[in-house]
């Protein structure tokens, strides 16, 4: 019902835009332009390693891939544009998440898993003055408790007349994909129909309120056979917005929520749990639960201080953030301030999160605190310190002791610049101390894991050349029990314009030494450059080369062994604008 | 006549006896923390009724959960209950679809509130007990069998560091990388598998788009500890002379992006918790970014 009243509505926005399209341009003749880009690019990949028929080191990216662009934007007139958005891969290549499997070797896709793979983007919108049509794969964020970080295959509408705000979009954020015993396994998905809606008014930097209303629900008999770790499930949520913008930077900003979530629709339903129909029916695996989330602080040009808290309700779950974590409560306060003429400039945040609202598994605290700090002495000196604590600690349980993590880190990096009538030259260092206790939960033992970093950087820049080189070296040591690792890296790199300037070349050489323990060193040597080559204003071709050697010393068995990786990303890329060619 | 009665009371209670039809439970000690998943897994519970008595007779399942000073947690609405009628002589096996239906259980007060929230019930332990009656009059088929049990959520890794949207010095990220995240509580009985996992996200895509569709650069997978420092070999350079340009909306330099999660694995290598959040025991990811500081410095000046 709800999506044939939002088809009658997008076929009604449609034929209002061409009419008024129409209109205008029976008025006078229409000024029209494009703007955007597209382009081709290619990756390959290559992998060879020894003594054959070693598998120590698996390949990390796909062996080729193209990809395609082509994002114009047609203006007519003032108010009328049709952006688009295409971005397609030639190869499946979906390692997580629903479509994981699907990659090269692999069994084929059909049209419509194609089309909705996140690998690929097809959208269109439409817009005339405050009406905008959303057709295709959108990325819509509504709110942070409804729906923001899924795409949608599907077709919906934003409208902005005044001061209101009416959006809604339907359509398949997955479609059914069959589970698949491999290899390479497919994981399979059941078939998602999501929509969402949203009502509300705002006034740029004044207020905002809106309700939004947002549902998924998997069709259960959609692949065949179904997935075997994931249960077809079906969600809704509503919430409420309201932020609020004062004078001198004061905020206040608020959203409360509620969702009504089953996590196997193959339960049966039951009258014990309240349903929400007729957009929800509750089945006993459905759970009712809470989130909210608050914010209120002060903006400004030298100071900024601000209190944020979240909470998510053991049983909040939302189809538009998959990955939200509930059961938990946030609060931090934040803060940033510029002082001493902007050269000093201070941002600190500190915070505690509790996990286990509800009381359904061990309860835990985390404690945040970051400082950094920065300082610009003079036009010679400065110097930048960070301090990052994080405490993780929960209750025993059945074990004899219960979890305790804490990790500290402290960063100090001062910066020497100076320059004679030729050339100026930045020094700089970085240390960082970093120290991660790690208690056993069954012998109560703490394991402390210690790193040292140092970090020491030369840039030269000279006023008279395009030549810009760098140079760097770093010693990194980290120390837990029964491993010491040792990692010493020179890196340089050189950056230069050629060809009067058609051609930008950028190179880079980094030797690695890596020491674990007794055992003879590991050699890597990675050697990469790339090459912007301006064709003409408009037209360009990019190419990016990288290859990455790799000896283990006697640390592995066997022992020699050795790798050679290498990364080849070309392509070219059209910039177009009509208004800049007239 | 004393005698007479002393016989005839010994006669109808070996009648009774034998009127009793055995139960026999077998209940995991740490079933999963949702209730609707123990209808999933054939492993939590089994309940082998028999062999019946010479005569079949229609008998239901009460069942009731207790907590282990004795309070009643919830038990089986009888009225509404499915009626069974073992065969004479024949064993019966039911799981946890039959002797827990979740519809026709009635929690009480606060543990109502909990498992409509959360379709759980607080951490703590428990008893889970079980007597057939027979579905004329409810009165005892079997002796009631009991069994303890604890219950715990797992509460999945928290991504620390990077923290989201992290900035790392692309000279120090070309070395190592150092990967913290928070342990799963309460700990579990099996050593658990935390799958790392890192995606570089590619120009016009959406973070979670790279996740669900790029080739991740790290796939590790960890066992017991929380942290894990990656060599990454990677050149951090950007590919073009674009990523090096500064982003005016956000004030910062566009250098590599990356998301990264961890996928908790229990011994078997399944998802550790399937029926919570993503079903995959995917933690939320987190993204960072990787830039070139030297090159910051330069187009500051």
């Amino acid at each position: 019902m709800i999506k044939k009243r939002a088809g009658i509505k997008i076929i009604a926005v449609l034929v209002f835009l061409m009419h008024s399209l129409c209109l205008h341009a029976q008025k006078k003749p229409l000024s029209f332009s494009v703007s955007g880009t597209m382009g081709i690019s290619y990756e390959g990949y290559g992998l060879n390693r020894n003594p054959s028929g070693w598998t120590g080191y698996t390949p990390r990216r796909p062996w080729n891939q193209v990809r395609f662009n082509f994002m114009p934007n047609f203006e007519f007139g003032k108010n009328f544009s049709l952006p688009f958005n295409i971005n397609l891969a030639a190869l499946p290549t979906n390692f997580a998440g629903p479509y994981s499997g699907f990659i090269p070797g692999g069994p084929k896709q059909n049209f419509k898993q194609w089309l909705a793979n996140p690998v690929n983007n097809i959208a269109v919108n439409p817009k005339y003055k405050w009406a905008e049509l959303q057709l295709g794969t959108q990325y819509l964020r509504y709110s942070e408790l409804s729906t923001g970080d899924i795409g949608v295959f599907g077709a919906g509408f934003d409208l902005r007349p005044r001061q209101f705000r009416i959006k809604f979009f339907t359509g398949t954020s997955q479609p059914g994909i069959n589970y698949f015993a491999g290899p390479p396994t497919i994981t399979g998905a059941f078939k998602r129909s999501n929509w969402m809606f949203q009502v509300g008014k705002e006034k740029e930097d004044k207020y905002e309120v809106a309700f939004n209303f947002a549902k998924g629900k998997d069709v259960i008999n959609s692949a065949a056979p179904p997935p075997l770790t994931i249960k077809p499930q079906e969600g809704f949520v509503i919430s409420l917005v309201s932020n609020v913008f004062f004078k001198k930077g004061w905020y206040v900003k608020l959203e409360g929520a509620q969702s009504i979530f089953t996590k196997d629709l193959s339960t049966p339903s039951t009258a014990l749990i309240k349903s929400f129909e007729p957009f929800i029916k509750a089945h006993t695996a459905t759970e009712r639960d809470y989130a909210g989330t608050g914010s209120i602080g002060k903006k400004g040009k030298n100071f900024d201080i601000g209190i944020s808290s979240k909470y998510l309700g053991a049983g909040f779950q939302t189809v538009g953030y998959p990955y939200l974590q509930p059961d938990r409560l946030d609060y931090t306060l934040n803060t940033k301030w510029n002082t001493w003429k902007n050269k000093m400039n201070i941002v600190a945040s500190l915070g505690q999160r509790v996990n286990n609202i509800s009381n359904t598994t061990l309860k835990a605290k985390q404690f945040i605190g970051n400082l950094n700090w920065f300082t610009q002495f003079n036009t010679q000196w400065s110097l930048n310190v960070n301090y990052n604590n994080f405490g993780f600690q929960s209750a025993s349980g059945i074990n004899p002791y219960g979890i305790k993590n804490v990790s500290n880190d402290l960063g100090i990096s001062p910066s020497y610049t100076w320059a004679n009538s030729k050339m100026s030259n930045l020094l700089s260092l970085s240390y960082n101390y970093s120290k991660y206790d790690e208690r056993d939960v069954m012998t109560g033992l703490t394991t402390s894991n210690n790193t040292h970093t140092a970090l020491l950087t030369y840039v030269p820049s000279y006023f008279n050349k395009d030549l810009t080189p760098d140079f760097s070296a770093m010693y990194f040591y980290n120390n837990v029990p029964l491993a010491k690792t040792r990692l010493i890296t020179i890196s340089s790199g050189l950056n230069m314009p050629a060809a009067k300037k058609k051609l930008q070349l950028r190179g880079q050489l980094q030797y690695n030494l890596v020491k674990l323990n007794a055992f003879k060193s590991d050699n890597n040597l990675i050697a990469s450059c790339n090459v912007d080559w301006k064709i003409t204003k408009q037209f360009s071709w990019n190419t990016y080369l990288s290859t990455n050697y790799f000896k283990y010393g006697n640390s592995i068995v066997p022992n020699g062994a050795n790798y050679l990786e290498s990364t080849c990303r070309t392509g070219f890329q059209y910039r177009f604008d009509t208004k800049k060619t007239k | 006549m004393k005698q007479l009665l002393i016989i005839f009371c010994l006669l109808f209670s070996a009648l009774l006896l034998k009127a009793q039809i055995n139960v026999n439970l077998s209940l995991s000690g740490r079933p999963p923390a949702n209730l609707t998943e123990w209808g999933n897994r054939k492993d939590v519970l089994t309940l082998i009724i028999g062999p019946a008595q010479s005569q079949s007779a229609d008998v239901k399942i009460k069942t009731t959960i207790k907590t282990l000073d004795g309070t009643i947690v919830g038990a089986t609405n009888l009225n509404t209950a499915k009626t069974f009628t073992p065969l004479a002589g024949a064993v019966v096996i039911l799981n946890s679809l039959d002797v827990l239906p979740l519809e026709n259980v009635v929690f009480t007060g606060k543990y109502q509130s909990t498992l409509i929230r959360t379709g759980k019930l607080a951490a703590d332990n428990y008893m889970l007990c079980v007597q057939l009656l027979r579905a004329t009059d409810y009165a005892p088929a079997s002796a009631e069998v009991c069994k303890t049990f604890y219950l715990a959520a797992y509460q999945l890794p928290i991504l620390t560091q990077p923290s989201n949207e992290q900035e790392l010095n692309a000279k120090l990220a070309q070395t190592a990388i150092t990967f913290r995240w928070t342990p799963v509580a309460p700990a579990s009985p099996t050593p658990v598998t935390y799958r790392l996992r890192v995606f570089e996200i590619l120009e016009n895509q959406h973070n979670l788009q790279a996740l669900r569709s790029n080739q991740p650069l790290l796939d590790k997978n960890i066992i017991g500890t929380t942290q894990f420092i990656w060599q990454p070999q990677l050149s951090m350079m950007p590919y073009s002379g674009e990523e090096n340009k500064r982003d005016t909306a956000q004030q910062k330099i566009i250098g590599k992006k990356f998301i990264w999660t961890i996928q908790t694995l229990d011994n078997n290598g399944q998802p550790l918790n399937q029926t919570d959040g993503n079903g995959e025991s995917l933690s939320e990811p987190k993204v960072f970014f990787v830039v070139d500081k030297t090159m910051g410095n330069k187009i500051k000046e």
